[in-house]
């Protein structure tokens, strides 16, 4: 008898698990649809993400190609953008550079976002002396600045893509394992989790079935927001000569590579930083519209 | 009370410094370099290189240097700079003021112009002051801050030919660098008042004081913003926490002698001494600023138990 | 509502405006040089110069950066130093003699001179000078420029004996070096190792105060030995490492004499706002060194084969901006003991038809090592490109000086993972044996030992640059340095670039400031003219 109810009740909860899902999925809609510039900027970076997917079959040149017989010329018909100090044409290698520039941020970001969330949720859940440790450790890793970290990874691991990836990611970590834990903390305290755990629902399933979704608005919104500062981190690491390796398009290496012209020839620093700004601004603007519509306690 | 509190914590500092300082020690060395080669220089012979690496200590085991480098530490001595044979306290000591005073000037008007943005933009949400308010912050932090820094060069300075391009002995050789460091700053805690300010506007204290006829600008500065000023706090914390750390990129553009130009400089150079004792000393002011933080917390709120 | 759809018109409208704002003189700059421009005006006699590092030491016997060394030339000068085209001269020596066999060398001494402190300039300072250089124990870096004295001697109050321990051809050379700088006997006595933060010495300038990372400041010696000089009150040195705030110092006037220009902005900045820039021939020399030990490189087919297959007039246009001569010895013309080669001229089928016969028809996969600092990693670029045409697929490796010292100058020959290398070298000495012995001086001069990147070793070069050290003969150190260049070149250890140029900026105002070819500053003449 005991087992039917069980059953009954566990089903019964599913069910309300998957009307909470929908309901949230529409009250969300409703509410992120409101935000204009947020729908602009994700317009805005699903155009970016086509680009970037499509982009060497949209750029009229090759990015790393030279041309010495028109070195640094303004934009015209011919080069959009203008050229670069190889005669390499600029807004070729901005378009081409939109995928490495995307995939290094949301990769990094990614990364960063998936481990802490792992640390986060096992620190908020199990308590005690795992919390202690990842939170200490946190501490550890937020008492020194982002950029300086970067660098020390740097430093280690030799410059390269993969490597600013790396960096940037470790530097993430901190952030959303904090976040996380504290979702994980409200959420193992609501009602609706102490329920499913009356019912003897295994660890892995709680923390997977009920707490984790719980902290999943907030994992999105500070992932969106992050990725327009890993965006920044890697051009600063370029600056200091420790981004990605050239040819390569990254939109800050492009900045970088560009600065000694930025008073005799200023197309050549400021395309890819009107990208950057704008890619950066997207994302930025595309999380605050996120959190507005996804943080429960902020009411139209 | 308050005095035991804060020494408690003071004493809780000390496990966690000495675990920084290991991790520190190690971080350092394991950069892959040869800090003998660098101090020796370029056209040195492999025998003062090696002459070099003897009088540095750079040939011990790793533990060994740890603990002779501990040794020093408790006794105040925070070893000599490989690269200019200065003894480090004198190094950082001199770098450091600097950095303190572009942080300082940095944060009084970022954190003036990012309270009041928020504030305006909360208060008036969805309308054309909060869409401008966000845009501006979010404009603030969407620029790489060396590009910023070599624009407002290339208007203020070249152009313009208002302000100095570098130095820090006067007060308007502050003005571009704490702009271009403040941005990100304002930009930050602007959006962190307007979002927390948000939220206590729907308490229930709030609805109380507009029923009982207190006007708005009361409501919002007297009660609201009081409330809401906790993660603001931390928020500002943080930043100024990084900020005294010194921004490396800023610091370059603007050649100025702080603590992120000495970083960036030793870290290239492998001064061990130098990157460790700043290192130590960005965890130490972290945890000092947490501290503070926590005391403004119960200031601020008086319903949050210290213990 | 507000319509929020103008958000990136916004964005766009507001960064456009700080560029055009930032960059709205320059369609008037491109114009060129206006020879009719004014001399800028200059209140007072101090003079600001802004330079692109952080000073290190002024100890001239500890210092192995040109940058402090010129810093040094303020306030120090040696027996000997360089004059404006690389040349010996005399300075606080007056005269000297060399023995027969080479070992002994006799000084005279000008008389009169004083330090800053008060101490005269005598034999005694010079041997206290020569003593501490030649000790080991002392743990100086350059020690090694004058580890080949046997022992000094005092003659007379003027007069100072010098004995090698075997006859070393270039040692005036390195006596005119900026290590072989004079300290006051009295200050060493005093601040010991500490002297490199207390500099005392003969020169035109004493030392005021040094703030590292901000600025150092030097005023005018009153006693100074040498009448009318110097013409300057205060000097003051200011790093600015990041270029364009450098060149925005001297637009602004907040420098008067700035160094390095970036070759970008030279142009640009030239006949304008009062500026004048200066470009000269230096003693740099910049090259591709290919590790001989390592295949492909070990066949010199392949490695002429690069040299022939890079435009190096292209790459002084595109990388150099006009301001590069190409190299056409191991060399550059003002070193000592130059002689002329035929450069290799770009030209691909050529290049193309080496590779093939030395069993690489496709090319083949390489990496290239330098710098990552923005102008190397220009060259590397254009390198890259270059070789993509015949074939050599190149990754660019950039490391920071400190990955540099571990991954070049902490591994064995036989271990090191070095294909090419792309540097460039001063030799400070401005002698033939200092620019060829250690980057291509055999075995001896290997990473770690020295600075043979390409890792070439050809037993008669190395033996030959042995014995051009064993004489002191100019006319028979000439031929052997000629033979020496003949067999390095024909051997290509290195894809041959450039002779660098020397740039600097002034404003018009000034004169008697230059950079001498070693890339080092002379400011004894400078003045302000009004």
């Amino acid at each position: 008898m005991s087992e039917t109810k069980l059953t009954a009740q566990s089903e019964y909860n599913n069910d309300v698990v998957e009307k909470r899902k929908t309901t949230l999925w529409l009250d969300f809609w409703r509410k992120f649809r409101k935000q204009k510039t947020a729908v602009v900027s994700g317009l805005f970076i699903v155009m970016l993400l086509i680009v970037a997917i499509i982009g060497p079959y949209l750029a009229p040149y090759g990015p790393a190609e030279p041309d010495y017989g028109s070195i640094l010329k303004g934009p015209s018909a011919a080069h959009l953008a203008g050229t670069d100090a190889y005669g390499r044409d600029i807004f070729s290698r901005i378009i081409v550079g939109s995928r490495i520039s995307l995939l290094i941020s949301i990769s990094s970001v990614f990364l960063g976002a998936a481990i802490g969330s792992i640390l986060g949720l096992i620190s908020g859940y199990y308590g005690r002396w795992l919390d202690s440790l990842i939170m200490r450790g946190c501490d550890v890793l937020f008492s020194f600045p982002g950029m300086l970290l970067a660098i020390g990874i740097i430093a280690i691991l030799g410059p390269g893509l993969t490597n600013v990836v790396i960096a940037i990611a470790i530097f993430t970590v901190p952030t959303f394992a904090r976040i996380v834990r504290s979702g994980t903390l409200s959420a193992k305290g609501s009602v609706f989790v102490e329920a499913a755990r009356s019912i003897g629902a295994t660890n892995k399933r709680m923390i997977w079935k009920h707490i984790f979704p719980e902290t999943v608005s907030s994992i999105i919104v500070y992932f969106t927001m992050r990725i327009g500062n890993a965006i920044l981190v890697a051009a600063s690491l370029g600056f200091l000569g420790l981004g990605a390796k050239p040819p390569t398009p990254e939109w800050g290496a492009m900045l970088s590579m560009g600065r000694d012209y930025i008073s005799t020839h200023p197309h050549i620093t400021f395309f890819p930083g009107l990208a950057i700004f704008l890619t950066v601004l997207a994302f930025n603007l595309l999380g605050d519209g996120l959190r507005d519509a996804l943080d429960p306690k902020i009411k139209n | 009370m308050l005095f035991r509190y804060i020494s408690k914590r003071i004493v809780e500092l000390i496990p966690i410094l000495l675990v920084i300082s290991i991790l520190v020690f190690l971080f350092v060395h394991f950069i892959p370099g040869n800090p003998a080669r660098l101090v020796a220089g370029k056209q040195a012979t492999f025998k003062e290189v090696q002459l070099v690496a003897e009088e540095l200590g750079l040939n011990e085991p790793i533990w060994k240097q740890y603990v002779s480098y501990m040794k020093g530490l408790f006794q105040g001595d925070f070893g000599t700079s490989l690269k200019t044979g200065r003894p480090v306290s004198e190094v950082i000591a001199s770098r450091f003021m600097p950095t303190f005073w572009l942080t300082i000037s940095s944060m009084a008007w970022s954190l003036v112009v990012g309270l009041l943005i928020g504030v305006v933009s909360a208060t008036n949400r969805n309308k054309w002051q909060d869409f401008s308010g966000m845009f501006g912050a979010v404009s603030g932090i969407s620029m790489p801050s060396f590009w910023l820094g070599l624009l407002l060069i290339q208007l203020f300075s070249v152009q313009l030919g208002w302000l100095p391009v570098g130095g820090n002995d006067s007060w308007q050789s502050y003005i571009l660098p704490s702009i271009t460091l403040g941005t990100t700053v304002a930009a930050v805690i602007a959006r962190f008042t307007r979002s927390s300010l948000m939220d206590t506007l729907k308490d229930d204290f709030v609805r109380t004081g507009r029923a009982k006829g207190l006007s708005e600008n009361k409501v919002v500065w007297g009660h609201a913003l009081r409330n809401a000023m906790v993660p603001i706090v931390t928020m500002s914390g943080l930043q100024f926490g990084f900020l005294l750390g010194g921004s490396i990129v800023v610091e370059v553009v603007f050649s100025w002698p702080g603590l992120g130009s000495l970083l960036i400089d030793s870290i290239s150079f492998r001064d061990y001494p130098v990157i460790q004792a700043e290192l130590l000393l960005f965890a130490l002011e972290f945890m000092l600023i947490n501290l503070v933080v926590d005391l403004l917390y119960g200031v601020l709120n008086p319903r949050i138990n210290l213990d | 509502m507000f319509n929020r759809r103008k958000v990136f018109i916004f964005a766009a409208s507001l960064i456009i405006l700080l560029v055009l704002f930032s960059g709205c003189s320059n369609s008037s700059e491109t114009k060129g040089k206006d020879s009719t421009q004014g001399t800028a005006t200059k209140e007072g006699n101090d003079l600001t110069i802004a330079v692109d590092a952080n000073l290190i030491s002024m100890d001239p016997h500890d210092t192995n950066d040109t940058l402090s060394g010129s810093v040094q030339r303020t306030m120090f000068q040696g027996l000997f130093g360089f004059s404006k085209g690389m040349e010996v001269v005399p300075v606080l020596a007056k005269d000297y003699k060399i023995s027969d066999n080479g070992l002994v060398y006799t000084f005279q001494l000008k008389k009169g001179i004083t330090f800053h402190d008060g101490a005269s300039f005598n034999a005694k300072a010079v041997k206290v000078n020569i003593d501490r250089l030649a000790n080991p124990d002392n743990n100086l870096k350059r020690h090694s420029l004058f580890a080949m004295v046997k022992s000094t001697e005092v003659v007379d109050e003027y007069t100072v004996k010098v004995k090698l321990k075997k006859p070393f051809g270039a040692f005036i050379n390195n006596l005119a070096h900026p290590a072989g700088r004079i300290i006051s006997p009295k200050a060493l006595e005093k601040y010991g190792k500490e002297v490199s933060r207390n500099p005392v010495g003969t020169g035109p300038y004493k030392f005021k105060e040094w703030v590292p990372g901000d600025h150092l400041t030097v005023v005018k010696y009153d006693q100074y030995w040498q009448d009318g000089y110097p013409k300057i009150d205060k000097l003051t040195f200011e790093p600015t490492p990041e270029n364009g705030s450098r060149v925005a110092k001297l637009k602004t006037g907040e420098a008067d004499f700035i160094f390095p220009v970036p070759p970008e902005q030279a142009k640009q900045i030239d006949g304008k706002n009062g500026i004048e820039v200066k470009a000269e021939p230096s003693i740099v020399v910049r090259y591709m060194a290919m590790n001989s030990m390592k295949e492909p490189f070990n066949n010199v087919k392949v490695r002429k084969a690069i040299n022939y297959g890079i435009d190096k007039e292209a790459f002084i246009k595109v990388v150099k901006r006009g301001f590069g001569k190409p190299l056409d010895s191991v060399i550059a013309p003002k070193t000592s003991f130059y002689s002329q080669q035929k450069v290799y001229e770009y030209n691909l089928e050529k290049a193309k038809q080496l590779l093939k016969e030395a069993g690489y028809p496709d090319g083949f996969k390489t990496t290239l090592w330098g710098g990552n600092n923005s102008t190397s990693m220009k060259g590397m670029q254009f390198i890259q490109q270059q070789l993509a045409k015949i074939g050599v697929d190149v990754e660019i490796v950039p490391m920071e000086t400190g990955t540099m010292s571990e991954k070049i100058w902490s591994t064995k020959p036989k271990e090191t993972e070095l294909e090419m290398y792309y540097g460039g070298w001063s030799p400070s000495t401005g002698d033939a044996d200092w620019g060829i012995r250690p980057l291509l001086g055999g075995k001896e001069a290997f990473p770690p030992k020295s600075y043979n990147t390409a890792y070439y070793s050809n037993d008669k070069v190395t033996k030959l640059i042995n014995d051009a050290l064993l004489t002191a003969k100019p006319d028979e150190r000439e031929k052997l340095y000629a033979e020496i260049q003949k067999l390095i070149w024909n051997d290509a250890p290195w894809a041959f670039l450039t002779v660098d140029y020397t740039i600097s900026g002034k404003k018009n105002y000034l004169e008697g400031v230059y950079l001498l070819p070693d890339g080092s500053l002379s400011t004894h003449d400078a003045k302000i003219v009004k």
